[in-house]
């Protein structure tokens, strides 16, 4: 292995030597990435009745299977025909600070197996223990940190009670979101992630944070079109209106 | 590698052009990949000036690549993650090895990277008594069947779905259907039981945030995040050049890329990495090394192969190239098929790999049309071939004859006698209006080559013929 100053000197040499094929300039950040966040709510406050449609409209053509319920009390009897209709009953879900909801009660009510994920830090055998319970589970049940109308897309940050392996090892992804997490543009979810990095310690309580668009798909073979390889073979949206 | 190592190209894509399964395979799946990237494009007016933007971005980061790369290990290492500096390919593979010894790896579940295919990373770990399951559906079933990738993000694309369910059949040892979906339930349960037990993952990386240190990864299966979330060591492998500045230049890439390769507004997954996992985190691994790799690439800095440097590996220009299109990835013998593939090819071995390759070119320019950052291949090409003239790598009847025409080309009197002087001598090869085949030295040269013969009557001739008319 080339130690660093090493590397990166012989880099720095060979950079010195040429002016490069053209001027050019990286793309200009926001100055200030909350206010641009601002100013792109303040849009959405009265466009997002089109956003959300658009929304729909894209998720729905990526297989996406889209819900609107008017109250968060109402996810758990959406969460169940889901399961009933696919014959399956083992939930995970984030926990209720991560989903701004205690869903479990509700959800066992459907007559479902529902295990929240722990706010806490748990030692390795409880870790490996929901691991099992994660990977054996049929539905994950998220929020949303972002949803982008123009392409169908959820983002959803890792963290306290937020594992990753939620919306990636269950068949079937459940994800709820509201308004405030929609934008329209994938060049405003950049602004969106500006914001983040520009506070992480406060936006953001894990390290990895997922664009899903659509359920996991492959077209390795003879390019047919197949869902579910490794992740998620349905992706579900509930919008609360 | 094996396979260039004991045929010449020549001999690849004859028989890859006389392989009527490979012809028609390729023909479907360059023309679907074609077409949904032309169209995705007409729907997105403002995808022009982005790719003008991408452009500048890929410039704007060579120029100060040091600067972004210092960011960028600063900001991996702040989050508790580790940063590998990797010369050459030996140095990459030997860090990764240490990283799993020291780990006590025994199962390695891999993304898919072109980066590692360059290194032969997978030949290394099983040397060293390690496990390794390819995870991507097109690299496993090339995994098992013990071949190389034929196209960057389609790397099973020469396979029919009779042969893969073959082999699978061989190693499930029960019979499978020729059905795309059994066979990706099978390779579901059989890929979910490696994630869950491997202790390391590898990806590559299609960028690297400097200002945040993060590593993204963009996947359509999923993959990409079981490597990194599930095992307790996760190994990303990048090129230097994938560094990127900020999330705004993220995005820029991010619009364009999924359009260039599938013809996708997004892929289904785009994976951002911060270090390993934080402390309130169920999952996520423990550890997370970066490994930023040279071979080959620092040099070409200040290289003629320089611009080879922005690409985004997304396959467009294989699809549209009609070299590719007739001969597959494998003819190519390396790494990276296809029109940049060549280029990378002499930047990783050098000019003399590329003897043959140089000419597999129409120089039509297709690939500089749909790249989404405008990389002139072409010149490249033409830049390329000079040198392999200078350096006199290139077969010297090659040389002859173009330093005869140079000549010709610069004697105004010289080149009016050429005319029927030619047509003399061509006459006893002349076949169906071609010249298919010359003796002697020749003989190798239009072995691969038709040539059209010189007219019955030069254009200087019929013009002389006109003005006496007049
Ligand atoms: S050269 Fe351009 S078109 Fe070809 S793979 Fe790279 S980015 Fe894509």
């Amino acid at each position: 292995m080339t130690a660093r100053a090493e590397f990166i000197g012989r880099i720095r040499r060979e950079t010195s030597k040429t002016p490069g094929l053209f001027p050019a300039t990286v793309a200009e950040r926001p100055a200030d990435p909350a206010a641009a966040v601002e100013r792109v709510r303040r849009q959405l406050a009265e466009r997002w009745p089109q956003a959300i449609r658009r929304f729909q409209e894209e998720f729905e053509r990526l297989a996406g299977v889209f819900h609107v319920v008017p109250r968060m009390d109402q996810v758990p009897a959406v969460v169940g025909r889901i399961a009933r209709e696919r014959s399956v009953r083992r939930v995970i879900c984030w926990s209720a600070a991560a989903l701004g909801a205690d869903l479990g009660e509700g959800l066992r009510q459907e007559g479902l197996d529902a295990v929240p994920m722990p706010d806490g830090i748990v030692g390795e055998p409880e870790a490996r223990r929901l691991r099992e319970l994660s990977a054996a589970a049929e539905i994950g049940v998220t929020g949303a940190d972002l949803a982008i109308a123009e392409t169908g897309t959820l983002a959803l940050i890792s963290g306290r009670g937020r594992p990753r392996s939620t919306s990636l090892l269950p068949e079937y992804h459940v994800a709820v979101f509201d308004r405030r997490v929609l934008v329209e543009t994938v060049e405003q979810a950049g602004v969106v992630l500006e914001a983040w990095h520009a506070e992480p310690a406060r936006s953001m309580s894990g390290g990895a944070i997922t664009f899903i668009t659509g359920p996991s798909r492959t077209a390795d073979i003879e390019l047919t079109l197949t869902r579910g390889v490794h992740g998620p073979r349905e992706v579900h949206a509930i919008f609360i209106e | 590698m094996s396979e260039s190592a004991s045929t010449s190209f020549p001999q690849r894509a004859a028989r890859a052009i006389k392989d009527e399964f490979l012809q028609q395979a390729l023909a479907i799946a360059t023309t679907r990949f074609v077409n949904s990237r032309n169209e995705v494009f007409q729907a997105f007016p403002q995808g022009e000036a982005l790719r003008d933007r991408a452009r500048q971005i890929k410039e704007a980061v060579l120029q100060r690549l040091d600067h972004y790369l210092e960011q960028l290990t600063d900001n991996v290492e702040r989050l508790g993650g580790h940063v590998h500096f990797a010369t050459t390919a030996e140095e990459a593979r030997g860090i990764i090895l240490s990283i799993a010894r020291e780990n006590r790896v025994e199962l390695v579940v891999k993304g898919k990277s072109m980066a590692a295919e360059e290194i032969d990373l997978n030949e290394a770990l099983e040397h060293a008594g390690i496990r390794v399951a390819e995870t991507d559906l097109g690299e496993y079933i090339i995994q098992l069947a013990h071949e190389k990738p034929s196209h960057i993000i389609a790397p099973a694309i020469h396979k029919t779905k009779a042969q893969i369910a073959d082999v699978f059949a061989k190693e499930l040892r029960h019979q499978v259907a020729a059905d795309p979906e059994v066979i990706t339930r099978l390779a579901r349960g059989a890929l979910r039981d490696k994630f869950l037990q491997a202790d390391m993952g590898i990806s590559g990386a299609n960028f690297a945030v400097a200002s945040t240190g993060t590593v993204v990864l963009v996947t359509n299966e999923g993959n990409g995040r079981m490597v990194t979330s599930l095992p307790r060591v996760h190994v990303a492998l990048m090129g230097v050049e994938k560094v990127i500045p900020s999330m705004t230049d993220l995005v820029v890439f991010l619009q364009i890329l999924a359009r260039s390769a599938t013809g996708q507004k997004l892929s289904a997954y785009t994976t951002l990495v911060r270090g390993p996992r934080q402390a309130a985190e169920l999952d996520g691994p423990q550890e997370f090394h970066l490994v930023l790799m040279d071979n080959g690439r620092v040099k070409q800095l200040a290289g003629p192969l320089r611009e080879a440097l922005y690409c985004l590996r997304c396959g467009a220009c294989l699809n549209v190239c009609p070299v590719y299109r007739q001969i597959g990835g494998h003819a190519y013998g390396d790494t990276y098929p296809g029109p940049i593939g060549i280029l990378m090819t002499a930047m990783l071995r050098g000019n003399g790999a590329v003897k043959d390759l140089a000419h597999a070119s129409s120089l039509c320019g297709a690939c500089a049309e749909v790249c989404p950052v405008r990389i002139d291949i072409p010149r490249m090409l033409i830049e390329l071939r000079e040198h392999l003239d200078r350096e006199k790598i290139a077969p010297w009847p090659e040389r002859v004859i173009f330093k005869t025409y140079a000549r010709l080309l610069g004697r105004p009197a010289l080149y009016r006698l050429a005319g029927p002087v030619s047509r003399l001598m061509q006459r006893p090869f002349v076949r169906q209006g071609r010249i298919r085949s010359l003796p002697l030295l020749f003989r190798k040269w239009t072995a691969t080559r038709d040539l059209p013969p010189v007219a019955p009557r030069t254009f200087r001739e019929r013009w002389g013929e006109l003005e006496r008319e007049r």
